[in-house]
């Protein structure tokens, strides 16, 4: 149960920042492909070194064990990536 | 206080600020519950979950599990760990819009969208329908989204975020120099 009400809590947080980043619009993810609005990397990328050094500073200290890692199968990622920007670019979500 | 307040009430904040707090949320995630955020897989799991209960014949394969197997299913059916947290995240965003007095119905409002597709609300919905299956189809192969796999997988320096973010941007690219063409 506390599980859950962990992901609901943390859900909540996700959903402000892509709100507060203007990331539920579709110009902001559309211009990300034309270059004219980085705010899509920008957000992406500051989230994961955050999250990144965080990982690997606690995993040293010992506090945490990593997840399982999504799997790598290198046809599969690059395909399914293929097709996901069309559907992204398409609709912005 | 009043500064605090003036922050969270704006509109829209820094990319890099948000960028900040998703970051943490990550963190966060890996820390109290040993899990990785994500969102497309939710949606498999509901599709799973009322598949079962309504064709449990035909939803009975290695992808959402077999009863009684011992293979782990590849997406687990039913109300998880995920479709809590993106329930969380409709939650969130409702709450950001809710804080900046921004939130309203819209049904095709995006002036660019308009400009560019057209200011019929029935294409915006009848291609946000189709595009959002080649989204979760994609999702689906690459075993997750920009979230569950490109940030979560980032994050932990899986090479499979970068191999997924790469196909993005170069398919990505292509449809909107399709779709855009001299307005690129």
């Amino acid at each position: 149960m506390t599980n859950y009400i962990v992901a609901l809590l943390l859900g909540v947080g996700f959903g402000f920042a892509l709100n507060k980043a203007g990331l539920t619009k579709y110009h902001k993810i559309a211009n990300q492909f034309r270059f004219t609005d980085m705010t899509v990397l920008k957000f992406m990328m500051t989230a994961i070194v955050v999250a990144m050094i965080g990982l690997y500073t606690f995993r040293g200290l010992g506090w945490i064990t990593f997840p399982t890692v999504p799997g790598t199968y290198i046809v599969g990622n690059l395909i399914g990536g293929l097709i996901f920007g069309v559907g992204m670019a398409l609709t912005g979500y | 206080m009043n500064k605090f307040k003036a922050f969270l009430t704006k509109e829209s904040w820094s990319p890099y600020v948000a960028g900040v707090l998703l970051g943490i949320v990550g963190l966060l995630a890996v820390l109290l519950a040993n899990s990785l955020l994500g969102a497309s897989g939710a949606f498999e799991s509901i599709a799973g979950g009322l598949g079962k209960a309504v064709a449990p014949g035909l939803f009975s394969n290695t992808y959402w599990g077999v009863e009684g197997a011992r293979a782990m299913p590849i997406m687990q059916p039913g109300i998880t760990w995920s479709v809590v947290l993106l329930l969380g995240i409709v939650f969130g965003g409702t709450l950001g819009a809710l804080s900046s007095r921004t939130f309203k119905f819209r049904f095709n409002d995006d002036a660019q969208w308009k400009r560019i597709i057209g200011p019929q609300p029935w294409k915006r919905w009848v291609i946000g329908y189709f595009g959002a299956i080649i989204v979760e189809y994609g999702a689906g192969i690459a075993g997750g989204c920009t979230s569950g796999l490109a940030i979560s997988g980032g994050m932990l320096f899986v090479p499979a975020a970068f191999l997924f973010i790469g196909g993005m941007f170069i398919s990505g690219i292509l449809t909107t120099l399709i779709v855009y063409r001299k307005r690129y």
